[in-house]
């Protein structure tokens, strides 16, 4: 549909292989020199669930899913009623069926895509170690005209090790995949690969953030494990270690926030991982922090919520407990990476912030980032990194919480001398001791506000794009869909800005007051059931009369197709 | 060159006054910890001092290191995080029985099994004293002073020296405020033990358990040598009173600590991202 | 290490203790906006201060043992003349204050006694004798001061409001 990119969803349940082979498929795409993305759908099973793999290849950067699949080769139909709606198809899609496996299932037929059958279970078992998934990936590599020798090449990288014969086992299966759809119907096909000589990344947004984190500076994190966020960990842990920071797994998300306060108190820049259970967890000490002046970061990987939810799949509606959560004025940074690649230059950012205001940063990605793949560019380098306010040693009549006119006051680290204090969460005085006066009150909470209001975050607050009487206000991973719109709707001739908010918390009335200057309707574009984000706008700025939302729950992500709708509709 | 005094257990003292009722058994906590302090002989900002919420959890405004006065029964994970950032620095975490073993509960549990090179004074009154006069875990049953539990708690009370023996602690000690110079040994051979090191003093709350002012009586000093074993020591606490004071518990077991290490720079692990 | 060293060396850190114990239950009281009581208990801590200038002086040429807090040969918990925490009220009256102190003192005077009558150094006899003389005079003064001062009502330690809720 787009014309640069093919779409191909690989389902299978039990051992399959469709995310394996997706895995693949996406890693070839880079070696052929194709920007692309993949992101999945899980059952809830440990193993052997039923799985999708989404992906998108194309010849340009992608930051979004497209509105259907080009091809979708299902090894087996188990439980594919559980996530067809996050397969849709258009009438020249193809569904590649084995035979084996029965018909092409209701909630899939009733997309009007046509189907070809493909004996795949037949042809691997006529292969000695042969295997389903590696025929399907032959076929849908001769379908979208990837070229095989990447696919090979990748196998070989994978697979060599563990020894000739399940190569050879391999290679062969797909080989007979491949020539298998030599009779098939035509699927749209892959451009040229780009010969651009940008070094290409395959990076997820997980890993990214653990990255960012990394490169902002952090030295500690403690954590607790829990679903999308733990592949943050999981990246950071041996990174860490091998760069001279350690990684903790605390007992829960209660001990890991606070052992995260002690390293930051203790100089150390610090930080954890987690989504919206265990990021509700936290609020009481991210309350401490936000009151004793301890910078941190939490990378809060959103799921679909309230409880425990859907933890594998995707929704922006952790926004109000990031933004809102913390008890009494608690003023603090909210940051959300609006890409893959963003991923990794916000929550470095996020860190600098933090440090630089003696506060806590809580980074909003989500599943949909978090747990995709992208093949991107190389980022660029990012000059963001920790640089905290240190007092000197010795300092006469030391006050931990001076005021001053920044609102920053310099942190004396533990191990300098002359400076010792205490750190509280009761309110306090200037050098800290506990205080519940009106007037110690007053100024501390002027202070902790004044410090984030008066700060220069530049043009980072968010990503603007466009000019034009109609603009899109959005955010985080809706904000792929919503560029990709735009270009289509271009195309179409309607103009309509994007302004994507990077920095959540503090709000910035005068820098939104300029991106709106000259707007007469917006389109406001998130993934949560309630609005959150159309009613934050509406809190903390002022918008036109005209004001439409597309708003739509987890897990469907949102479609760019549904976004050029809504601005035709308003031509 | 200049020849530096040594600290005296005053130099650890601030100038902050405690708002603890006159009697109670923290003051004499707070003694001994300075003097533990100054016999322990580092400079006063190589100390950290960690509290949750409670009485006893005012503790480090009133010494002069430094300190982290958190949420309630945080105190553990807080420490936890400081000693493992900042190895260099000695880790002290103080509080109440309802900071560590109600709420904080948890943390203690895997703050004995983690054995962070730290020490832990709990400070036991039996009541939560900043919310006027509750029961906490190691309130005896049958107590019936609180509104909140007229007919007593019904529960039974937990031991802190034993639940931290069974959890793994490395070092496990009683103390009785009324004998602060003997808390103050106990904390520095805490300090000195290697892991995580539970310092339990009995601390009278003078206002909410006036009773306990007879504690005096009660505490009597262990007259055998530290068990070394856990199946010794699990066979004395198990007939223990209560009241038995001085080591109990000296283990082996390695402190946990993360080792830094320097294999890789972060460009190394960027190419790994090249396709 | 001499007898006497040890001696003396115990002599300061009982009166650095009860000074020092003194002023912390000044400053408790002060807290507790028991003034009366406060600045009663800080006189005390005068008193111990200046016998502990006098002790020092006795061992102004002497080395004496430097001992850890827990090394100090006591009959009792702490030294002899240190209050003990558990007995304070911050209702207490200075009657309570005064007969606080005289058991503090009478327990100088035993601990100095019982050295003077067992040891076998004519020095440190010498020396505990003359300290628990000192004593005994303390003690004679305070019930001096005890005598004038009435009683308190049966119910001094009643409170009009209840404990407040801290943290």
């Amino acid at each position: 549909m787009s014309g640069y990119s093919v779409s191909v969803a690989l389902t299978g349940s039990g051992g399959a292989g469709a995310m394996t082979a997706g895995q693949i498929l996406l890693d070839a795409a880079s070696k052929a020199g194709f920007y692309g993305l993949m992101t999945r759908s899980m059952g809830p099973q440990i193993r052997g669930g039923e799985a999708a793999a989404l992906l998108r290849i194309s010849t340009k950067p992608i930051s979004s899913l497209d509105d259907h699949y080009d091809l979708l080769v299902a090894f087996d139909w188990g439980n594919i009623a559980r996530f067809a709606a996050e397969l849709p198809l258009a009438a020249n899609s193809l569904v590649l069926t084995d035979p084996e496996q029965g018909e092409v299932p209701e909630p899939i037929a009733v997309f009007g895509a046509r189907a070809a059958e493909l004996p795949m279970k037949s042809i691997a078992s006529g292969i000695p170690g042969g295997r389903v998934n590696m025929v399907g990936l032959g076929a849908a590599a001769v379908l979208i005209g990837l070229p095989l020798d990447s696919i090979l090449s990748v196998l070989t990288a994978q697979l060599g090790r563990k020894g000739e014969e399940v190569l050879a086992a391999a290679t062969a299966a797909l080989r007979a995949g491949a020539e298998a759809a030599a009779i098939l119907p035509s699927v749209t096909k892959l451009g040229t690969a780009p010969k651009d000589g940008v070094v290409r990344w395959n990076i997820s947004g997980n890993e990214a953030a653990g990255l960012g984190a990394l490169k902002g500076g952090i030295k500690f994190v403690a954590a607790y494990p829990i679903t999308p966020g733990t592949e943050v960990l999981e990246w950071l842990a041996p990174a860490l270690d091998k760069t001279g920071g350690a990684l903790v797994q605390a007992e829960d998300e209660l001990a890991s926030i606070n052992m995260v306060i002690g390293g930051s108190f203790a100089g150390i820049p610090s930080a954890t991982a987690t989504s919206g259970p265990g990021l509700a967890l936290m609020t009481e000490s991210l309350g401490l922090a936000v009151a004793s002046e301890t910078p941190l970061v939490v990378v809060d990987v959103m799921r679909g919520g309230p409880s425990t939810g859907i933890p594998t799949k995707s929704e922006q509606s952790d926004l109000n407990i990031a933004v809102y959560g913390l008890h009494g004025d608690a003023p603090h940074l909210v940051v959300a990476p609006n890409s893959i690649s963003d991923c990794l230059y916000a929550t470095q950012w996020a860190v600098y912030l933090a440090e630089a205001l003696q506060t806590p940063a809580i980074v909003l990605s989500d599943q949909a980032m978090g747990q995709a793949r992208a093949l991107i560019g190389k980022p660029a380098e990012s000059p963001y990194v920790a640089k905290r306010l240190v007092a000197e040693a010795n300092i006469e009549n030391y006050k931990r919480y001076a005021l001053t006119a920044s609102g920053i006051s310099p942190m004396a680290i533990p191990g300098t001398p002359g400076n010792n204090y205490v750190a509280d969460g009761l309110e306090h005085n200037e050098r800290g001791t506990p205080s519940s006066q009106a007037s110690d009150h007053q100024s501390q909470l002027d202070k902790r506000a004044h410090k984030l209001d008066a700060f220069d975050y530049g043009d980072l607050w968010a990503d603007i794009e466009g000019d034009a009487e109609i603009a899109v206000v959005t955010w985080g991973s809706a904000t792929g869909p919503v560029q990709e719109a735009l270009l289509r709707a271009k195309a179409k001739g309607i103009n309509a800005k994007m302004i994507s908010l990077r920095l959540i918390l503090p709000i910035q009335p005068a820098k939104m007051a300029a991106a709106l200057k000259g707007v007469k309707k917006v389109l406001v574009v998130e993934q949560t059931h309630s609005e959150q984000f159309h009613k934050f706008l509406r809190a903390h700025y002022d918008l036109p009369k005209d004001v439409a939302v597309i708003s739509q729950p987890g897990p469907l992500p949102i479609r760019p197709a549904e976004i050029v709708n809504r601005l035709a509709a308003w031509k | 060159m200049t020849v530096q005094t040594p600290l005296t257990h005053q130099d650890f003292k601030s100038d902050v006054k405690p708002i603890w009722c006159p009697g109670c058994g923290d003051f004499s906590v707070l003694s001994a910890v300075t003097k533990a302090l100054a016999e322990l002989g580092r400079p006063r900002e190589d100390i950290a001092f960690i509290s949750g919420i409670g009485c006893s959890s005012r503790i480090p405004a009133y010494t002069k290191v430094y300190g982290f006065h958190g949420v309630h029964g945080r105190a553990l994970a807080i420490a936890a995080g400081v000693k493992l950032a900042r190895p260099d620095l000695t880790v002290l975490a103080a509080g109440g029985d309802g900071d560590g073993l109600s709420i904080g509960g948890n943390h203690f549990m895997h703050a004995c099994r983690r054995n962070v090179d730290m020490t832990y004074i709990v400070m036991d009154n039996q009541v939560y004293g900043m919310t006027k006069g509750q029961a906490s875990p190691t309130t005896a049953p049958d107590w019936c002073n609180s509104k909140l539990t007229p007919e007593g708690t019904g529960i039974s009370p937990v031991e802190p020296v034993r639940l931290a023996l069974a959890a793994g602690a490395n070092f496990i000690a009683r103390g009785f405020a009324g004998n602060p110079n003997e808390v103050a040994r106990l904390i520095l051979e805490g300090i000195n033990h290697p892991g995580f090191s539970l310092i339990h003093v009995l601390s009278p709350c003078v206002t909410y358990r006036p009773e306990q002012r007879d504690w005096k009586q009660a505490v009597h000093a262990s007259d055998a040598t530290p068990a070394q074993l856990i199946a010794e020591a699990m066979h004395r606490l198990a007939s223990d009173d209560g009241f038995t004071t001085g080591v109990l518990f000296a283990g082996n077991r390695q402190a946990f600590m993360p080792p830094r290490r320097n294999l890789a720079t972060i460009a190394d692990l960027e190419r790994k991202f090249a396709s | 290490m001499s007898e006497v060293a040890a001696f003396l060396a115990h002599a300061i850190a009982l009166e650095a203790e009860a000074a020092e114990r003194y002023d912390e239950l000044a400053d408790a009281m002060a807290v507790h906006n028991n003034e009366a009581v406060a600045e009663l208990f800080r006189k005390l801590a005068h008193f111990s201060r200046l016998h502990h200038a006098e002790v020092k002086e006795h061992a102004k040429d002497m080395v004496l043992p430097q001992l850890k807090p827990w090394e100090y040969q006591w009959q009792t918990a702490e030294g002899p003349e240190a209050a003990p925490v558990e007995r304070t009220h911050y209702l207490m009256t200075p009657y309570h204050c005064i007969h606080l102190a005289l058991q503090n003192e009478k327990r100088g005077h035993q601990y100095y006694a019982d050295i003077s009558y067992k040891t076998n150094d004519p020095e440190v006899k010498r020396l505990a004798k003359e300290f628990a003389d000192e004593e005994a005079e303390h003690v004679v003064m305070l019930e001096k001061w005890a005598a004038n001062i009435k009683a308190p009502e049966p119910d001094w330690d009643m409170d009009l409001d209840p404990p407040v809720v801290s943290d």
